[in-house]
């Protein structure tokens, strides 16, 4: 026997086991693509080439147009479309049922599923988890592959090398850790990720790819819901994504008066939304859609003006990448002050209105400026 | 109007992270220190379920999974006006993700049920998945309505109204059913009289107690211990990384007059650009 033959490379447990497409469902709401869906599109096309294995996208609804063709210029190399009148608007029952059969019928099933973490994602992915008895990891903030050893556990079965892991990363609760969630002994390994947390690619319209139909076979029981209506409401000054300047308050403004001295600040700025930790909303301060962070809105302004949020990682992960982070917080160890670009160190009650007070000097100089010159 | 409903309420107890008790001072949580709670979402819950009660004229039942501790919120719930607590208390079940909590809960509820109703919030403060309520739902083949933020009960149905993305939907279930709770939903149920003087009655009395709380195993609703806990989880922890700092380095402005200190940012920075003109 050679030296070699007696310590042989460690070959990984799952080395023989066929890895399977990474799959994104593509949400649509009266016939309009979410962004969502291409957002991990982005994100499933890096998981798709470091696996060497296609991406797709499965998109559920009624007379779809050019969405299947969207998909592909967004990076699916295929799209399965299920087109059905009954499919038409989102509902648990006959959503689940097209996709776990399709899944099904597939000879080897999809390594990845990845969902969008909305109210119709986070419906619809444990519904296909806990069906496929599979893992699902809810609002992660990276996505990545990778080999795990898994080095103990209740399994001994279990233990040795695993490759090609879904790496689903998300913040773990009330510590300032990124927790990195495996799931390697079951197909498909699934994720949920909140809009505007993943970056789309850039479309190429000349891309090509397949288009398959998909077979929709509906039992009476998925009727035992039916939806009456849907309403669109349109949100007023909450346009966080597109705001160049959002204020954004904490726990430290201690009540929802703090917020209207908040908006005050905000209505000096040309383009700005206020914001919330969750904290904030939690205790009822100021409506969900304002939140930032892990479990709401993932935003990138120009300037981000933090009053009385500490900087707990779920808050950070959503405002991270603003240019200009500016904190105001009476206590100079809150962690905010650790990734703020500029900290104050005082009393929002007192700092906010001086603000306010000088922008609006500023204002009112530059007016008259303008004035003078005319 | 309905006959009497069967109605469960799922309720999961917390580490209450707003009070400063077991909070290092890094942000990181003492759980052992740590005061309990009722999760704030399964609050709306217990609403849902005593209001259903109430328009029904029927019966709640709250279970709840968790260490012995874990008894307390189903005194709260019995002092709201629950009928009778139920504690899934285990070994087993300890490192359980959400499809082992649900394979669990499943199990226990085919055990005690049937139910017409079930509540559950629409996640909890500690894990943030919101997967359980639907993943029992899967087990149980029952239609669910996620996101409810309000509901009536008419001619046998239930008439409930959800969030949806950018808006609200109007939908029509059947029972039974499986519904999350969103913290939007308003009916205030009070607790009762009633209620507190039971639950006083039921801290001085153990046997009466036993009437109205029962702790139970996997044992005891046939489950198997294989699908539970660590075992019976397809997901694992197996990595955290502290998280890196990044951006530059925060410039501090402490230590002088509140003019002083705002002058500093505004010429310091490039904020001015973006004020109104």
């Amino acid at each position: 026997m050679t030296e070699e033959a007696k310590t042989p490379p460690v070959v990984p447990i799952n080395a023989n086991q066929p890895i399977g497409e990474v799959l994104v469902f593509a949400e649509q709401i009266l016939g309009q693509l979410q962004p969502v869906g291409l957002e991990l599109l982005g994100a499933g096309r890096d998981l798709a080439n470091k696996l060497e294995r296609p991406l797709t996208a499965i998109v559920l609804g009624h007379n779809l147009g050019d969405i299947p063709k969207t998909l592909i210029a967004y990076g699916a190399d295929k799209v399965y479309v299920a087109d059905h009148p009954d499919l038409e608007q989102y509902r648990t029952l006959p959503y689940r049922r097209v996709i776990c059969n399709w899944l099904e019928q597939m000879p080897v099933e999809p390594h990845t599923m990845l969902l969008g973490s909305t109210t119709t994602g986070r419906d619809l992915a444990p519904r296909i988890a806990a069906h496929f008895k599979t893992g699902l990891t809810a609002d992660t903030t990276e996505l990545d592959v990778g080999d795990y050893e898994h080095k103990g556990g209740a399994d001994p079965s279990k233990i040795g090398l695993y490759a090609n892991c879904l790496y689903a990363i998300r913040p773990s609760f009330g510590e300032s850790l990124k927790a990195r969630i495996l799931g390697p002994w079951k197909n498909p390994q699934m994720a949920t990720t909140r809009p505007g947390v993943m970056i789309p690619l850039k479309p190429d319209w000349e891309r090509q790819g397949e288009i398959v139909q998909i077979p929709v076979e509906l039992d009476p029981t998925d009727y035992r819901l039916v939806v009456k209506e849907t309403f669109q409401e349109v949100k007023k000054g909450v346009n966080l994504a597109d705001a160049d300047v959002i204020v954004s308050g904490g726990y430290g403004m201690a009540n929802a008066e703090g917020f209207e001295l908040l908006r005050q600040l905000a209505d000096c700025f040309e383009n700005a939304a206020v914001g919330a930790s969750r904290k904030a909303v939690d205790v009822g301060w100021i409506p969900y859609i304002h939140q930032i962070g892990q479990t709401g809105k993932t935003v990138r302004p120009k300037v981000y003006i933090a009053c009385g949020i500490s900087g707990a990682i779920q808050h950070r992960v959503g405002m991270q990448n603003a240019d200009l982070i500016i904190a105001v917080n009476k206590d100079p160890d809150a962690p905010i002050f650790k990734f703020a670009h500029h900290g104050i160190v005082g009393d929002v009650y007192q700092v906010v209105p001086e603000m306010i007070r000088q922008l609006k000097q500023n204002q009112s100089a530059t007016t008259k400026e303008v004035s003078s010159v005319v | 109007m309905s006959g009497s409903l069967n109605i469960l309420v799922l309720i999961k107890q917390v580490p209450d992270t707003s009070s400063k008790a077991g909070l290092n001072p890094d942000g990181t949580i003492d759980r052992a220190k740590a005061k309990r709670m009722l999760n704030p979402f399964d609050r709306f819950a217990l609403q849902a379920a005593l209001h259903s009660k109430k328009v029904t004229n029927g019966k709640v039942t709250a279970l709840s999974m968790g260490p012995p501790p874990a008894v307390e919120i189903l005194l709260e719930a019995i002092e709201h006006g629950v009928d009778k607590g139920f504690l899934l208390s285990d070994r087993r079940l300890a490192a359980s993700d959400t499809l082992a909590t649900a394979y669990a809960l499943h199990k226990v509820i085919q055990h005690l049920g049937p139910f017409d109703l079930i509540f559950t919030g629409l996640q909890t403060t500690d894990g943030d998945t919101a997967q359980v309520g639907p993943q029992i739902a899967e087990r149980l083949n029952l239609p669910q309505v996620t996101y409810c933020e309000d509901f009536s009960i008419e001619g046998g149905k239930l008439h409930a109204r959800r969030i949806v993305e950018g808006g609200h939907q109007t939908v029509v279930s059947e029972f039974p059913a499986l519904v999350t709770v969103a913290n939007a939903y308003h009916h205030l149920e009070y607790k009762t009289i009633r209620g507190a003087r039971l639950v006083q009655e039921l801290q001085r009395n153990e046997e009466l107690k036993a009437q109205y709380i029962q702790t139970i195993t996997l044992d005891d609703v046939g489950a198997d211990p294989e699908l539970c806990g660590l075992k019976g989880s397809p997901t694992i922890v197996a990595h955290t990384d502290k998280v890196g700092q990044i951006g530059g380095r925060c410039v501090m402005h402490q230590g002088k007059s509140i003019e002083m200190l705002v002058n500093e940012i505004a010429a310091g920075t490039n904020i001015k650009e973006f004020v109104r003109q």
